[in-house]
C-alpha cells in the first residue's frame, strides 16, 4: 500500500463517497429532528393520565430497545411492505424513506428515555415554586421543567446524536446509498479496501467532531449553573 | 377586621399514617402567627395543605373567599393571592434573580414586562440584594437566595404570605437577614402564617402562636401565654428542650 494508492483513490472515489455522505448526513439529521419530536411526543404519552397512551408509550420503547436496529430496518423495508401488499399491490417503499423511518423511530425511543430521565431530574421545588405562584401545569412544565430538563439532558442527547450517525450506516444493508453503501460499491470493483474505508472511517469522524464542538458551545451557552 | 384563613377539620392521611387529624385555625387579616412544634407534628403539612400542595384528606378550607376545599375552584387564581417561601429556597435554577421575581407576574399577565422589572428592582433594594439582580441564584449564599424567594412571592401582590421553615437550610450567620425581612413585613400588616424553629422570631414578632403536636393543635395564644406560662405538658416538655 503506497501513498499513490491513496491519491487514485482519492481522485475515484471522492465522488461517490461524497454522494453517499449526503445521504448519510440527511438521513441522520432529518433522523435525529423526527426522533427529539417522536422521544418528546412519547415522553409525554409515558407521563399520561390516560392508561392507554400510556400503554403505547411502554410497548414502543420496549419494542425499539428489545429489537435491534437490522431487524428493524428489515421490518420496515421488507415486512410491512409485503403485508400492505396484501391489500394494496401498488405499494412500494424505497430504502431511503425506509432507513429514514427506521432511524426515527430507534432514536426517538432512546430519546424519549433521555427526556424522561432529564424531566425526573428536575427538583420537584421547582415546580412546587412555580405552582405556589399560580402557574398552570402546563406553563410550569414549558418554562421551568423542559428548559432545565432539555440542559441536563445534552450529553445524553449529543451521545444519541452520535449514536443515530454511526447507525445509519446499519441502513446500507436495506440498499439505502450511503457512505458506507457507497464506499462497498466502489471497493467491490477495485478491491481497495484499506485506503478506501480510511477515508469513509475520516468522513465520520469529521462529522462527529463538528456535532461534539457544537454541542460544547451549546453547554457552554447554558451554564447558569456553573460557578463563574 | 376580615378573615383571611378559615380552616376547618382539616384532615391529611399519607397512605395509612395519618398526619393531620383534624385541625381548626383562623386567621385575620394582617394577623402573624407562627406554628411551632416538633418534627413531624404536621405543621409544614397544614402549610402546604393551605395552597393545596398536598392535597387534603377531609375538612375545609377557605382563603382570602376561595373554597380551597372545593372541586372547582380555580387553583391557579387562589395561588396568586397566596405567596409561599420555602425550606429550600427553590429559586427558578435557569432564570436570573430578576427573572425570578418578574417570572410569575409577567407570566401571568399581571404586569407588562417593564413593570414587572421596576416591581422586582423595588423589591431587590427592599430586601438589600439590587446589586445581585442578574447573577444566576447558584451564585447567591442562601440567605440571600432565600431574600429573593421572598421577594418573588412577593412581586405578585399576595394578600397571604405562607413561610414553610424560612430559615431552617440556612447557615446560622445568615438566619438574622431573612428574619429581618420577615420581621419588616410582618411590620407593614402582611397576614403571614410561619412555621419555624426560631423562638426567638415567635416570641417578638407573632400575634399569635401556636403550638403542634402529633397532628393536633395542641395549643395556641399570644406569645407571652405560650412562651411564659404555657398550659399543656406537651407544650412545657417541647419548650423545654427548645428554649
Amino acid at each position: 500500500m503506497e501513498l499513490k494508492d491513496f491519491i487514485v483513490v482519492f481522485q475515484e472515489a471522492t465522488g461517490l463517497l461524497l454522494d453517499g455522505l449526503w445521504v448519510t448526513l440527511v438521513v441522520s439529521l432529518l433522523a435525529i429532528l423526527f426522533g427529539l419530536l417522536v422521544g418528546l411526543l412519547t415522553c409525554f404519552m409515558g407521563r399520561s393520565k390516560n392508561f392507554i397512551l400510556r400503554g403505547i408509550a411502554a410497548v414502543y420503547v420496549w419494542c425499539i430497545r428489545g429489537t435491534p436496529m437490522i431487524v428493524q430496518a428489515f421490518l420496515v423495508f421488507f415486512a410491512v411492505p409485503q403485508l400492505i401488499q396484501v391489500w394494496n399491490p401498488a405499494f412500494r417503499i424505497d430504502p431511503v424513506t425506509a432507513g429514514l423511518i427506521t432511524l426515527s423511530l430507534n432514536a426517538g425511543a432512546y430519546m424519549s428515555e433521555i427526556f424522561r430521565g432529564g424531566i425526573a431530574a428536575v427538583p420537584n421545588g421547582q415546580i412546587e415554586a412555580a405552582r405556589s405562584l399560580g402557574l398552570s401545569q402546563l406553563r410550569t412544565m414549558l418554562k421551568i421543567v423542559l428548559p432545565q430538563a432539555f440542559k441536563i439532558s445534552i450529553p445524553s442527547l449529543v451521545n444519541q446524536f452520535i449514536i443515530t450517525i454511526k447507525d445509519s450506516s446499519i441502513l446500507s444493508v436495506i440498499g439505502m446509498a450511503d457512505l458506507v453503501s457507497q464506499a462497498r460499491v466502489y471497493v467491490g470493483a477495485t478491491y481497495k479496501f484499506f485506503p478506501t474505508y480510511i477515508m469513509v472511517a475520516l468522513y465520520y469522524l469529521i462529522i462527529i467532531s463538528v456535532l461534539m464542538v457544537i454541542s460544547k458551545m451549546l453547554e457552554k451557552k447554558l451554564n447558569y449553573d456553573k460557578k463563574n | 377586621m376580615t378573615r383571611k384563613i378559615k380552616v376547618t377539620n382539616l384532615q391529611k392521611n399519607f397512605d395509612d399514617l395519618e398526619v393531620l387529624k383534624g385541625i381548626d385555625l383562623e386567621i385575620e387579616e394582617g394577623e402573624v402567627v407562627c406554628l411551632i412544634g416538633p418534627s413531624g407534628s404536621g405543621k409544614s403539612t397544614v402549610l402546604r395543605c393551605l395552597n393545596r400542595l398536598e392535597d387534603p384528606t377531609g375538612g375545609e378550607i377557605e382563603i382570602n373567599g376561595h373554597m380551597m376545599t372545593d372541586p372547582k375552584v380555580d387553583l391557579n387564581k387562589a395561588r396568586e393571592d397566596i405567596g409561599m417561601v420555602f425550606q429550600q429556597f427553590n429559586l427558578f435554577a435557569n432564570k436570573t434573580v430578576k427573572g425570578n421575581i418578574m417570572f410569575a407576574p409577567v407570566e401571568l399577565k399581571k404586569m407588562t414586562k417593564a413593570e414587572a422589572e421596576e416591581k422586582a428592582m423595588q423589591l431587590l433594594r427592599r430586601v438589600g440584594l439590587e446589586e445581585k439582580a442578574d447573577v444566576y441564584p447558584h451564585q447567591l449564599s442562601g440567605g440571600q437566595q432565600q431574600r429573593v424567594a421572598i421577594a418573588r412571592a412577593l412581586a405578585m401582590n399576595p394578600d397571604i404570605m405562607l413561610f414553610d421553615e424560612p430559615t431552617s437550610a440556612l447557615d446560622p450567620e445568615m438566619v438574622g437577614e431573612v428574619l429581618a425581612v420577615m420581621k419588616e413585613l410582618a411590620e407593614g400588616g402582611m397576614t403571614m402564617l410561619v412555621v419555624t424553629h426560631e423562638m426567638g422570631f415567635a416570641r417578638d414578632v407573632a400575634d399569635r402562636v401556636i403550638f403542634m403536636s402529633d397532628g393536633y393543635i395542641v395549643e395556641q395564644g399570644t406569645p407571652e401565654e405560650i412562651f411564659g406560662d404555657p398550659k399543656e405538658v406537651r407544650t412545657k416538655e417541647f419548650l423545654n428542650c427548645v428554649l
